[in-house]
């Protein structure tokens, strides 16, 4: 469809002159940092001396040949698991079970659900530290009372568990977003296709499946591209929690790129890593609306 | 985000330095109309106020007040001077610091961590002003020796360490050894050993006794360095630990020492003498378990005195891990980070004072009250009791530094080096890899180094 770009005796002008201060804002806070970080990432420097050197790609080279970056890169796409997916899930299922039939202190169900997405992520990591303590955790506590001794582990110390540990800290701040993204799409969801399903013979599950589900395809599109976004650049909860330990079997990219620019002095090598991920996220979050798109139209 | 954060910083430090200037610019400009229009008024001439920009991180309560204190009485005893302090944690200082010494307006005076990725690269980036010149004037070679003074040393290219020019002086002193608690060791009749093998059949009774030997946490990771240290500090020889650090006569750090140092760790896991779940713990709160009486010892450095002299209903003590007869008998230490002068600093001549200051007799005293050990000696007349912990880790100190057995913390060695260790060292804890593995492991990385530098 076209739309009509110039209303009669508006020059164009005009239109830039309203977009200039948040134009001005973005393109130097945002877009003159990105193309500097694509620069740095050309070249070999420490941080804060004058003397650069240009190395061409010599970075990037090194980047796919790094052991460490490969590792935290499987990483992250195992984060999509716990920031992504399980959250989606777990939002779909609160959302039908809060969603469609008024119950008292329905409120208070929603506020609560949602509670971990409105937290800082140190608050979060801090807490969820201390309920994965070994020695006086609520975590390995709780087994222990059970009588459940053998189940209890070092959580956050352990080569295996560490990893879906952390996610599933990720899965419970997550959750919320997807949930209360759905609510409100399930809104405007209209009651009388519920009814006539049901007049049809269809049961609770059919209804969520054939109703519910396609008329959120914009939203669990938005829900995808968030979550997954926020499992590739993860960087606060692991600082918090093992800091990339133990051994390296929850380094993420956004870890790496603080350790390799910060600790080690290395601007050039963190700069590739992070434009490397920048187009990943990229990559990932058009593909996805393309998708969506396109299920779209063929709708 | 993660684009953004050298920006951040940047702005932050920006900031900063603003808020610092802001006073001393604003203050003058008030008063000179008000001296013109008011000429009968005899006032003062107003003494032009010099404002010294000092970052430390001694962000702990009892640390945080022995800085304001000695803060205080420069301010009393320099009329005019005005000290603007920040109080940054070591991790916010390394990675804040290099940026705002760049700057033509940063901090005059600052803590700068020692080793090749921070007061090394900082040389390089010739953002540090050498005190050779004031270490003769105010004869801080009387209060430090060379051992100590090489750790804040670097030639000025900034490429070899432990030489060349002195760029910081430190005012506190560390040793990595054993705290013990001392309720638990007089109740069941252990006495503190003096040789390596009484230390393991120490543990072994402890452990026997159904009580946790070695108080420990590796979650955080640097403090597996000096688990793993403390034991290969009294393996190997001084002049190896020098070699290796200073990055000298292409050592190795796939020796026989270092691979039996790591074994020792592995049986000691495999005998259950850590804190169970060790892996999953923090630094800080393995100490709370220690100070609530967990545990019977726990393999630190001194700077844990103070923490373990507050809060708490127990009584400790501190020794050195003791060294079989033959062996070196050599501890992990050295001196806390220390103050350095940023080199475009208006105020030298001024800051050179506040760093002669910062290591002065009345400093040391300070510290000492606190549980922190001095760098420099205490006047005469400080009253030292026996017997305290306080006491028994400024013996220890005074043992390594009269026998020249102050060893170091080897993850100085390369830029890289404390990052491949820790996660080495918790891969050897968690026994995913040999002994043998780990220590070639980590040869690559020092390896690398050398050929690179």
């Amino acid at each position: 469809m076209q739309v009509q770009h110039r209303w009669p005796g508006e020059s164009r002008f005009h239109g830039w002159l309203y977009i200039l201060p948040g134009l001005v804002i973005y393109l130097i806070f945002v877009f003159y940092p990105i193309l500097e970080t694509i620069r740095t990432s050309f070249y070999q420097w420490d941080g804060f001396s004058s003397n650069r050197t240009f190395i061409g790609l010599e970075n990037y080279v090194s980047l796919i040949n790094d052991s460490q970056f490969l590792q935290a890169l499987l990483n992250n796409l195992t984060f999509i698991i716990f920031y992504s997916i399980i959250p989606i899930l777990i939002g779909l299922a609160l959302a039908s079970l809060l969603g469609r039939r008024p119950m008292p202190g329905m409120t208070f169900f929603r506020a609560g659900l949602f509670l971990p997405q409105i937290l800082s992520m140190v608050v979060v990591g801090v807490t969820w530290r201390w309920i994965f303590n070994p020695v006086f955790g609520p975590l390995n506590m709780g087994l222990r009372s059970l009588g459940l001794d053998a189940l209890t582990q070092s959580w956050l110390g352990d080569f295996n568990l560490a990893l879906p540990s952390v996610g599933s800290i990720g899965t419970w701040v997550q959750y919320g977003f997807c949930m209360i993204l759905f609510l409100a799409g399930m809104q405007r969801i209209p009651e009388d296709q519920y009814e006539a399903a049901e007049l049809d013979g269809a049961n609770g599950l059919k209804q969520f499946l054939y109703i519910t589900i396609p008329n959120l395809r914009a939203e669990l599109g938005v829900a995808l591209v968030t979550t997954m976004i926020a499992a590739m650049r993860v960087f606060d909860l692991v600082f918090v929690t093992t800091r990339g330990g133990p051994g390296d079997s929850t380094l993420v990219t956004g870890f790496l790129v603080y350790r390799s620019a910060f600790q080690q002095n290395r601007i050039g090598f963190a700069a590739a890593v992070a434009t490397v991920m920048t187009v990943i996220i990229f990559v990932i979050s058009v593909s996805i609306l393309r998708l969506q798109s396109r299920a779209e139209e063929e709708k | 985000m993660k684009k953004l954060f050298p920006v951040f910083s940047v702005l932050l430090v920006f900031s900063l330095l603003l808020a610092a200037c802001a006073k001393p610019t604003a203050a003058p400009a008030t008063e000179i109309p008000q001296a013109a229009t008011e000429p009968v008024e005899a006032t003062e001439p107003a003494a032009e106020t010099i404002t010294l920009v000092v970052w430390d991180q001694f962000y702990r309560d009892v640390e945080s007040q022995v800085m304001e204190t000695l803060n205080a009485e420069f301010e009393a005893s320099h009329p005019g001077v005005k000290i603007e302090r920040v109080v940054k944690t070591l991790d916010d200082l390394k990675v804040t610091l290099k940026l705002a010494l760049a700057q033509s307006d940063g901090p005059d005076v600052a803590q700068v961590n020692q080793g090749r990725s921070d007061m090394g690269a900082m040389v390089q980036a010739d953002l540090l002003l050498p005190l050779n010149d004031y270490a003769a004037q105010y004869k801080w070679d009387e209060r430090f020796s060379t051992s100590v003074a090489s750790r804040n040393s670097f030639t000025p290219d900034g490429k070899t360490f432990g030489q060349g020019n002195l760029y910081g002086v430190s005012p506190t002193a560390e040793v990595v050894g054993v705290f013990y608690n001392k309720g638990l060791f007089e109740a069941n009749g252990w006495e503190v050993p003096t040789t390596f093998d009484e230390f393991e059949a120490l543990l072994a009774e402890i452990k026997a006794a159904g009580i946790t030997p070695i108080s420990f946490g590796s979650l955080d990771g640097w403090n597996a360095i000096h688990e793993f240290s403390a034991v290969q500090h009294i393996l190997v020889t001084s002049e190896y630990i020098n070699d290796f650090v200073y990055g000298v006569n292409n050592v190795s750090f796939d020796t026989p020492e270092n691979q039996e140092a790591a074994r020792i760790m592995q049986d000691w896991v495999d005998k259950g003498y850590f804190t169970d779940g060790f892996s999953g713990i923090g630094y800080d709160d393995s100490n709370k378990l220690f100070k609530a009486g967990e545990g019977a010892m726990t393999i630190t450095g001194s700077w844990q005195v103070g923490e373990f002299l507050t809060d708490t209903d127990q009584t400790f003590g501190f020794f050195l891990l003791p060294s079989n007869e033959g062996n070196t008998r050599m501890a992990i230490g050295g001196v806390g980070i220390p103050f350095a002068i940023r080199k475009t600093t208006e105020h030298a001549d001024l800051a050179a004072e506040y760093l002669d200051w910062m290591v002065s007799e009345r400093a040391a005293e300070l510290w000492f009250q606190t549980g922190t050990l001095p760098a420099m000696p205490l006047p005469a007349s400080a009253v030292v009791e026996e017997g305290t912990l306080s006491t028994d880790a400024l013996n220890a100190w005074n043992t390594i530094n009269r026998e020249n057995a102050v060893g170091h913390y080897i993850d100085w060695a390369t830029p890289t080096f404390y990052d491949t260790i820790v996660a080495e060292l918790q891969k050897l804890f968690g026994k995913t890899v040999t002994p043998e593995e780990f220590t070639a492991a980590v040869e690559v990385d020092y390896a690398a180094f050398l050929a690179g530098n």
